[in-house]
């Protein structure tokens, strides 16, 4: 366990200095909308800031800094079915709506604890909109973080070529 | 085709030609240029160099665009293909799409293809089981198909030959089902896997758990460092190619070795579209080949022809073989080819979760898993079916984490993953299939693929047997599983298509007599006996076990044959 939290430290320490991989240096906005999709565009930041209160920046980097709001577009122009499509892009004035109803103020407008607040009082929302687009955000939000490359080489380690399988070890307290 | 002066015929010309780079056309490649034939090597797709030409290999999880879930547009455009459980995002350039060879399925039979130097050799799961006499006298003890003309003893010799080369890891079982081979070091069972192997000995007599046989370097010997291949490393993502060669494949293995002899001359982007028939001579004289990329046709010639274009394309291409002599198709008098189809049924697997060893876990990665070998009606009939089915076997403790709420709880608990309370287990069912006139291929009279070549026409399905065998596998499994003090037994059925399982067989099967078969006990045609055919069509049965080593050791075999009959002046 030495060597994880060695590592886990470097990884605090250069954190900030994070490298995108190539193919997410090269999206922009302009370039999904444009060549994907055609989908009404979410205010300006207002993925980022939903993926961010998913999963917060704490001692280690949260998803926006992950770039997890540009993960997301590219996933529903290219994976996903016209359906939900239309649940995500209907989804983000949805968000604003309900924080305009809760707080009287817009989703970015709101701080961390209300944008929070908005976001689980939609996923147990009756209506279907709302909860399939909490659904489909949160569960794209966890794929892109977990499959990072910050998380998956500093915090849940991806062994490569392991080059070993034992069959039986002790569980790690 | 005119033009050709004796120069152009000359530079055409060559002791053999293979069609196919595949599993066996790479062994047929080595075994032929070994041997010291100048040997023309045919493959339909693009040339994939080892190493160079895999763009996925070395790739990182967070490196595929989409974490290698395929683009919602190639899943439309290929029904077929995106069934395949190796077919993602970082394998889908190794796949045949839906589009790019069209085929009729008057039955749906999803037929899955790999077009490139080395065939799907690249993207196989590599199990590597041998056959035994409970397999090559099925069909003569239980009255189907015809018998086979060989027995274990004549290919267990290639068997050991074959294994040493391509190296096999496994564990020395003893057992009469499943014939120990030549094995490098075997995979380790679990802790789980290995009390269900302990239980099952205790509960029944004659059935066994044992760890399968793969294809894999666990301890290289110095003839694979020879061909440029290392250890594996676990890495378990076989199907994108393998920068150390740690499996063997075609391009990691056969064809350098070929190639480095200078006998081989490896022509990619060359569709095969019949083969040539000599009425005078009474023997195959060459092939004509469709340059895929110009679509301009040219004939090669050789003294022998090895055809492994994987089962059904070497049905195709003999069938589109007709000559004044063979109106039907190459060496078809008695109305056989294309005829006697059949696969492996993998419709079923069962699921269930075992309460102990929860204080141990696995650590690394395994490519392989545990096997059952067949143990239904093995020795006499017992069941109101034919034949019976081997099993993989695994267990894995897995972990899970709470993936409610949102915020900071949640990311806490995605980045501390705890271990579930049991240890989760699973089979599948890999079923004999029973060989019928009534599960068949061939050619559409009208349609043409883009290579102007007639389209196949697939007439393949279950039958009740399969039906009546997939209910005996959940009982038997469940029963197993039951004793073993498995909890919580989930069987599914998933009515898959057949052609899924990728393990299709016969068309052209041996067998003694011309009049019952297409091949004889060395794989040539009896009416052409200068044509060889050592892939999945010239099974008479199928077996229960993976069929890609009994097609090497196949190949290696009638290689051998072929070259000393040529030598004899016979051919």
């Amino acid at each position: 366990m030495q060597r994880r939290s060695a590592v886990k430290n470097i990884a605090l320490t250069i954190g900030a200095a994070i490298v995108l991989p190539s193919w997410a240096n090269a999206w922009n906005k302009d370039s999904f909308l444009k060549n994907h999709f055609s989908i009404a565009s979410p205010p300006e930041n207002l993925l980022a800031e939903i993926v961010e209160t998913i999963i917060p920046k704490t001692n280690t980097l949260g998803a926006k800094e992950l770039g997890i709001q540009q993960f997301i577009p590219k996933m529903i122009a290219d994976c996903y079915d016209k359906k939900a499509q239309g649940i995500y892009a209907k989804g983000f004035e949805l968000v604003d709506t309900n924080a305009k109803n809760l707080f009287s103020k817009s989703f970015l407008e709101c701080d961390a604890k209300q944008r929070l607040e908005v976001l689980n009082k939609m996923s147990k929302s009756e209506n279907s909109d709302e909860k399939s687009f909490i659904q489909l955000v949160k569960g794209l939000t966890i794929k892109g973080y977990l499959s990072s490359e910050y998380v998956m080489t500093n915090l849940r380690i991806y062994e490569y070529a392991p080059a070993r399988y034992h069959g039986c070890v002790p569980v790690k307290k | 085709m005119s033009n050709l002066n004796i120069d152009s015929i000359k530079n055409q010309t060559y002791d053999a030609i293979v069609i196919g780079s595949g599993i066996s056309g790479g062994w047929a490649a080595k075994e032929l240029t070994g041997k010291g034939l100048r040997t023309l090597v045919l493959e339909r797709g693009r040339e994939v160099k080892h190493v160079t030409n895999y763009p996925t290999t070395t790739k990182m999880p967070w490196e595929f665009e989409h974490r290698n879930q395929l683009k919602k547009e190639v899943v439309d455009a290929n029904p077929v293909v995106s069934k395949c459980y190796a077919f993602y995002e970082g394998t889908e350039q190794f796949f045949v799409k839906d589009a790019e060879h069209p085929y009729v399925q008057e039955k749906p039979f999803d037929w899955i293809r790999g077009y490139q130097t080395g065939g799907k050799s690249l993207m196989w799961a590599r199990q590597t089981q041998r056959w035994s006499d409970f397999d090559f006298e099925g069909p003569a003890r239980d009255g189907f198909a015809v018998d086979w003309p060989i027995r274990y003893a004549d290919i267990a010799p290639w068997y050991s030959y074959v294994e040493k080369f391509a190296g096999i890891s496994g564990n020395k079982d003893g057992l009469a089902s499943l014939p120990d081979g030549e094995f490098l070091t075997p995979h380790e069972m679990n802790c789980v896997e290995k009390y269900f192997s302990q239980q099952t000995a205790k509960n029944y007599k004659d059935r066994h758990i044992i760890m399968g046989r793969a294809a894999h370097l666990t301890n290289p010997k110095q003839i694979h460092y020879d061909q440029g291949r290392a250890s594996c490393q676990n890495r378990t993502i076989c199907e994108r190619g393998c920068p150390y060669g740690g499996y063997f494949s075609s391009n990691s293995s056969t064809l350098p070795w070929a190639a480095k002899t200078g006998k081989m001359t490896l022509r990619p982007h060359s569709v095969v579209h019949s083969i040539i028939f000599d009425e005078k001579k009474n023997k195959a004289t060459g092939v004509r080949v469709i340059d895929s990329n110009t679509k301009q046709m040219t004939e090669y010639y050789a003294r022998i022809i090895f055809v492994n274009a994987a089962a059904i394309n070497t049905n195709l291409v003999l069938l589109n073989s007709t000559s004044h002599r063979f109106p039907n198709g190459l060496g078809n008098d008695n109305d056989l080819l294309g005829k006697y189809v059949a696969f492996h049924n993998y419709r079923a697997t069962i699921n269930a979760e075992y309460e102990g060893f929860l204080d141990s876990t696995t650590d690394g990665r395994r490519p392989n898993s545990a096997y059952i070998p067949r143990f239904r009606n093995l020795v006499k009939q017992e069941t109101d079916f034919l034949r019976g089915y081997a099993s993989g076997f695994n267990a894995g403790r897995y972990q899970h984490e709470d993936r409610n709420g949102m915020g900071e709880d949640l990311k806490n608990n995605l980045l501390n993953p705890t271990y579930n309370n049991v240890w989760s287990v699973g089979s599948h069912m890999m079923g004999e299939t029973i060989p019928k006139a009534s599960n068949f291929v061939t050619l559409d009279k009208t349609l043409v693929d883009p290579w102007g070549i007639p389209q196949l026409r697939v007439n393949v399905d279950y039958d009740d047997n399969d039906v009546k065998m997939t209910k005996d596998f959940f009982e038997q499994l469940s029963e197993m599983y039951t004793k073993a003090g498995f909890k919580n037994i989930r069987t599914n059925d998933s009515n898959r298509t057949p052609g899924l399982d990728i393990h299709e067989m016969g068309g052209a099967r041996m067998g003694k007599d011309p009049k019952t078969s297409m091949l004889n006990k060395w794989n040539a045609l009896h009416n052409c006996k200068n044509v060889f055919v050592t892939d999945g069509a010239s099974m008479t049965s199928t077996s229960t076990q993976n069929p890609s080593l009994t097609y090497m050791a196949m190949t290696a075999r009638s290689a051998d044959y072929a070259v000393k009959e040529m030598r004899k002046g016979n051919l």
